[in-house]
């Protein structure tokens, strides 16, 4: 007889392209990352293209669902795929990985993740990502779609909110685990970052032809003072991200503070201002050093963000935090009047309430806030993330009619 | 329209209709024999939170009415003879003497706050399932033709859980510290 700790293979189902960088995406490495550090095995089935080996996964436990169509969905462009083949692809990929549970991510999209969820005949744990309402279309696609949510053994929801949408549009219930983080890679370097220049940023920096210099260099008294800098992190191109609150508050700030540097970086294309710096879409290196070299990170989204984890990797990073109200967000850094907020947070869309709190942030930085969150974003690593999924894997192969069972092992 | 056409349409029909029936037949089936096996699974959860409640007896520096009120609930919840109704009651009433005798404790152990945290999502995915199979077998097609009539209609379990550290929201190092905790019981409960 084996025992459950035995090396599981766990099939993951990403419905979005890995050929771009996108939240869901990471999530999935990342899981794939800490599943194999406890000795499972993780595969991907996702459109586009894995590069090379990573120690998330290497290069052969990827498969492709061929190339994604991009797709206006959910209030921004979703590149992915759809149609018979893509059906047949899915369900080779199924029969052929002996899987001992199918990892379906955003189940309810018209992708490879639906199909998976439909073909599937393995224990199912899924992972509702977004927050957003689609009850019009549910209600219209009506019994196919329910009989395959039906299918579904384990359902995870990455917050709160995520998992009142699963509730009331789905009519199904789910266990609240949020995303992981990588904690020691964002919080690792901030004590020591503002001393020593971090080349690959200042590569990045002078490439986008940013206007720093060794002035970043904290304890190096010669040379100009340190320009404030605030960055910005996400789609540039996506109104809902917010960008556009940020820029009317700029002037705002650059009365007050005409020395700060504002840097934005992120996937998109838009002409901005020649006093904000795009360093467009970045590595994950570079997103560390560039968290680890701000002054305060802005958190402008305006709407459907169910789960900010570029805000907590920033929170992880120690950066002094200024955040829209949008529920979500305030779950992460407390209500406005907590004395105990790990951010400040202002209300949505107001550009003079976000250049109100970062003047703020930037007149009287808190160390004790920005320590807080800090604390806070601890709880969020994938040492213990990663070891709640496992438990919801354990619970849906102890309670779905597992092929374990059938071939005598447990 | 002649006879064979009207037959040919009626044997359609028909075909239809069975095909539709099975589907949803498989499909209540399906439902219903996971809760069950949700519940068997919620069962075995929550008889292990009560033998780790049991063994804070245990605990060294524990007053004796502290530990006498907790093996009391915690003894309550395992007498086999109790109906669904009366084991919430007594499951609810051991999660609020754990709550109450927390502050008491001299330290609190990290497999308990295991436990409880295992039950409440095992509980979760039981009501989920079980309101599932409902959603199916309340269905006027299921009703009429009578497509569950061989399985026991599941039924929500209802209790108390009361406040305890989470999956999540345990501090990482408690999390970390009670993973062989947590493997054990997964292998115990693999063994039975």
């Amino acid at each position: 007889m084996t025992d459950l700790r035995r090396r599981l293979r766990v099939g993951m189902v990403c419905p979005y392209s890995f050929d771009v960088p996108g939240g869901v995406q990471n999530h999935v490495l990342g899981l794939a990352r800490y599943l194999r550090q406890a000795g499972h095995r993780p595969y991907v089935l996702a459109p586009g293209e894995l590069r090379s080996s990573t120690a998330a996964l290497d290069l052969e436990d990827f498969a492709s669902a061929g190339a994604a169509v991009p797709v206006p969905y959910n209030g921004s462009v979703a590149r992915v795929n759809f149609g018979p083949l893509s059906a047949a692809r899915v369900r080779r990929w199924l029969r052929n990985g002996k899987f001992d549970l199918i990892h379906i991510h955003e189940p309810v999209t018209p992708s490879i993740s639906l199909l998976a969820l439909w073909a599937a005949e393995q224990p199912v744990v899924a992972t509702f990502h977004t927050a957003t309402p689609r009850s019009r279309s549910m209600q219209l696609a009506g019994g196919v779609l329910r009989a395959a949510i039906e299918k579904i053994d384990a359902g995870i929801a990455v917050s709160e909110s995520a998992r009142n949408v699963v509730v009331q549009h789905l009519g199904r219930d789910a266990v609240v685990i949020p995303n992981g983080i990588r904690f020691d890679d964002f919080a690792r370097r901030r004590p020591a970052m503002r001393a020593e220049p971090f080349d690959e940023l200042q590569t990045t920096l002078a490439e986008a032809r940013c206007s720093t210099g060794p002035g970043q260099v904290a304890g190096s008294p010669p040379g100009p003072p340190p320009r404030p800098r605030l960055i910005f992190i996400g789609r540039l191109d996506e109104p809902r991200k917010g960008l556009d609150v940020l820029l009317a508050a700029i002037p705002l700030i650059r009365q007050a503070r005409p020395d700060v540097e504002v840097i934005v970086a992120g996937q998109g294309r838009r002409a901005l201002p020649s006093w904000c710096c795009n360093l467009g879409p970045i590595t994950e290196e570079a997103k560390i050093a560039l968290l680890n070299s701000a002054d305060v990170f802005v958190a402008p989204q305006l709407a459907r963000e169910s789960f900010g984890i570029v805000l907590l990797e920033a929170m992880a990073s120690g950066v002094q935090l200024v955040a829209s109200d949008l529920p979500s967000f305030v779950d992460l850094l407390g209500a406005p009047q907590d004395k105990e907020r790990r951010g400040d947070v202002f209300g949505v869309g107001d550009h003079r309430a976000l250049a109100r709190a970062v003047l703020e942030a930037l007149e009287r930085p808190d160390p004790l806030q920005a320590a807080r969150a800090q604390q806070a974003a601890k709880a969020y690593d994938w040492s213990s993330v990663g070891m709640a999924v496992l438990a919801v894997y354990r619970a849906a192969l102890s309670t779905a009619p597992s092929t374990l069972a059938a071939d005598g092992e447990v | 329209m002649n006879t064979v056409e009207i037959l040919a349409v009626i044997i359609i029909v028909g075909v239809v209709l069975v095909w539709r029936i099975s589907w949803l037949a498989t499909r209540v089936h399906r439902a219903t024999t996971r809760a069950e096996r949700t519940w068997s699974v919620l069962d075995a959860a929550l008889v292990g939170r009560a033998q780790r409640a049991a063994e804070l007896v245990m605990m060294r520096s524990i007053d004796p009415a502290t530990a006498l009120l907790v093996l009391d609930a915690a003894v309550a919840t395992l007498d086999p003879d109790l109906c669904q109704r009366q084991r919430e009651l007594t499951e609810s009433d051991l999660s609020h003497v754990l709550d109450a005798v927390d502050p008491m404790l001299p330290a609190r152990p990290s497999e308990l706050d295991m436990e409880r945290a295992r039950t409440s999502m095992y509980r979760r995915l039981h009501n989920d399932a079980v309101s599932t199979a409902l959603a199916l077998r309340r269905r006027h097609i299921v009703r009429i033709f009578r497509l569950a009539r061989r399985s026991v209609e599941p039924r929500p379990f209802e209790m108390a859980e009361g406040t305890f550290c989470t999956l999540m929201a345990c501090p990482p190092d408690s999390l970390e510290g009670s993973t062989s905790s947590l493997t054990t019981v997964m292998v115990r409960e693999a063994e039975n």
